[in-house]
């Protein structure tokens, strides 16, 4: 077993484009979800071996984290040895974020890191589901993926990745926070579990032709069967004012707090827009904050 | 949800085929429309329990319906009861009869409500009669328009945005339910029903119906109107002129109700260039080979010598008199604003037989 240390980090994300309920391949139903990812959240993760038989993590409440490392420890390496993790993430907490997920696959990354191993994605994700229930698709980088958050499985690839999207931030209960594992599954009705294949025509269509505006409108309509689960409190005035400036739909946390004013960032006109319409939102009253993608 | 009842054999055959017809105009082919709504009623009513394995379906139909159902029905091992009448086409009832099927047909029209309603009478019977029953009715079911997410899907998968969806409306499922979830996506989508005089769809004085599929005399709870920006009524005729079209231009062997679709499709996008537009084609032709694709048969029509309108005749109620294709602007409203509106402001509109909307070509 090798002295040293492993490193790795894992982005966070900004909610998902998409979230709901879709038939596999072989017909049954699966709750899946696209996130949006967001590369200036990141979680750190330094993996340091030392003789001790614990696995400690600092900070002390990331507690996913640590199991994560053991298990990975557990299935590549040996069980029982002694490791500090530290995690360092500047990803914010309870807004559905990921900033649980981003640490636990940092963590994961950190222990394979170590070890020198490459492991298939597969893997590392069945992990992750272990460590925390539920994971989201932030891994996957160079192609989208339609993932099924609990069960740790990709059900569509897509061809490419996701077009690129800027967008403005706004934290509709900067004061509240929402469990995101606590918070129940959404109960969807008939029509809601029907309304899941169109948004995802669209999405393959959208990611296949490289069209944000398309995109756009599947964030935004599957935020808006989103609101019967979880209301983001004054949607409708973002909404007004991402109508105002452009914006190419919305999208929100399913299970937090954030919502996403969208962009074209390959629009020439994006930039303006998204000034002004900042300057909008905060004379609104709200705390905008801009990322670019 | 792993204990779902599927009954998946003739998936393969619910999508339709996504054909260009010219511009940016799409006629969406379907083999057999009905076998998705169908399979979908069948397998929400086994998942609700009341559609139990090896028991007895019954239902009022002579179209395409029926015959999903017989094919579903032989494929996952059900009995099926079909109530029709004289109107079942004689190739249509020897297949039902190949597939299993029990035929019975009523003869006599019911004091009101013709024949469609001798035909709901007689169904009531047999689901009284037989034990443990089911009867999918898709005219009431909203499993119905439900069931077309899949359409909606197979749709902007193919084309991404779709700016004008145009289809006949019979059940109301189709085109209901295919609207309601692209505006989901696109809300903007200008939704186009396609009817036929003296149906009481969309508001015509109930009167005798020649052009299976489409229209009716009950109106049935699955046509949903705030779903329609605007409806066109088209004569017998004038729908199978639109069929041989479809086929001679495009080589796409449809049923009659498809043509009607693509008649009214062809001129919408062309007053509406560079607008995505799809039109619905729910069955094939071959149900029609001795009747709509047989010119002995059709020269028999009332209007089939007559050219064709190249343009619908816009009238200002859907209670008007019409003697060929007319279109209102129904604007997304309920059946009891637009009659109580069209009352108020007494028929302006009598449709002039004969005069220059009518074209010489």
């Amino acid at each position: 077993m090798p002295i040293g240390a492993g490193y790795a980090e894992a982005i966070g994300h900004h909610g998902e484009l998409v979230q709901g309920l879709f038939e596999d391949d072989g017909a049954q139903m699966r709750r899946a979800l696209v996130s949006l990812p967001c590369r200036q959240l990141r979680s750190k993760a330094r993996f340091t071996a030392n003789n001790s038989d614990q696995l400690r993590v600092i900070p002390a409440s990331r507690e996913k984290a640590r199991r994560a490392a053991e298990l990975t420890v557990n299935a590549f390496g040996r069980s029982g040895i002694g490791a500090d993790l530290q995690i360092d993430s500047n990803i914010p907490l309870s807004r559905g974020m990921g900033s649980s997920t981003a640490d636990v696959l940092a963590s994961i990354l950190a222990v394979l890191d170590w070890l020198g191993i490459e492991a298939a994605s597969d893997d590392v994700m069945q992990i992750a589901v272990s460590a925390e229930t539920a994971c989201d698709s932030t891994l996957f980088r160079q192609q989208a993926v339609l993932f099924a958050h609990r069960d740790g499985v990709v059900m569509e690839s897509f061809r490419r990745p996701l077009p690129p999207i800027d967008f403005i931030s706004i934290d509709t209960t900067p004061g509240a926070t929402v469990d995101t594992l606590d918070f129940e599954p959404a109960r969807y009705d008939q029509l809601e579990i029907e309304t899941f294949r169109p948004l995802r025509g669209l999405l393959r269509t959208a990611i296949k032709n490289a069209d944000a505006r398309m995109l756009g409108r599947v964030a935004t309509a599957s935020a808006r069967i989103n609101e019967r689960f979880l209301p983001k409190p004054r949607l409708a005035e973002i909404e007004t004012i991402g109508a105002r400036f452009d914006a190419i739909g919305f999208q929100v946390a399913h299970s937090g707090t954030v919502v996403g004013l969208m962009f074209d960032a390959s629009d020439l006109k994006a930039p303006v827009n998204i000034e002004r319409a900042t300057a909008a939102l905060r004379q609104s009253g709200f705390e905008p904050a801009i990322f670019r993608h | 949800m792993s204990t779902r009842a599927l009954m998946r054999k003739l998936e393969d055959f619910e999508a339709p085929r996504v054909v260009p017809l010219g511009g940016n105009l799409y006629g969406a082919s379907f083999f057999l429309m009905k076998l998705l709504p169908a399979r979908f009623m069948l397998e929400r009513a086994a998942d609700q329990g009341l559609l139990r394995p090896g028991a007895t379906i019954c239902e009022s139909s002579s179209g395409t319906f029926g015959l999903a159902l017989a094919m579903l029905a032989v494929q996952h091992g059900y009995r099926l009861i079909l109530v029709s009448d004289w109107a079942l086409d004689r190739n249509l009832h020897r297949r039902l009869i190949e597939l299993g099927a029990e035929v019975t047909i009523v003869d006599r029209p019911a004091p009101s409500g013709g024949l469609q309603q001798a035909r709901l009478d007689r169904l009531q019977g047999y689901l009284q009669d037989v034990s443990g029953s089911y009867w999918p009715s898709q005219y009431y079911n909203p499993d119905n328009p439900l069931s077309y997410g899949k359409v909606a899907e197979q749709l902007v998968d193919r084309l991404g945005r779709v700016d004008c969806l145009i289809g006949p409306v019979g059940s109301g499922g189709s085109m209901s339910g295919t609207s309601r979830y692209l505006r989901t996506l696109f809300p903007d989508l200008y939704a186009i029903g396609v009817d036929t005089p003296n149906s009481v769809l969309f508001g015509q004085p109930s009167g005798k119906l020649n052009l299976s599929g489409l229209g009716g005399n009950i109106l049935p709870s699955n046509v949903d109107h705030s779903q329609f920006d605007e409806v066109h009524w088209l004569v017998p005729a004038e729908a199978f002129h639109a069929t041989h079209d479809l086929h001679r231009q495009h080589g796409l062997f449809m049923g009659p109700t498809s043509g009607a679709a693509y008649r009214v499709a062809k001129w919408w996008s062309r007053n509406n260039p560079g607008k995505t537009v799809v039109a619905l084609f729910p069955d094939e032709g071959h149900r029609y080979a001795e009747t709509v694709y047989d010119e002995d048969w059709l020269e028999k029509i009332a209007g089939w010598s007559d050219p064709p309108r190249a343009s619908p005749f816009t009238v200002s109620t859907p209670m008007a008199p019409m003697s060929g294709w007319s279109r209102f602007a129904w604007d997304r409203r309920s059946l009891d604003d637009v009659l109580a509106h069209a009352s108020d402001q007494h028929d302006t509109a009598a449709d002039p037989r004969a005069d220059s909307a009518r074209s010489g070509a």
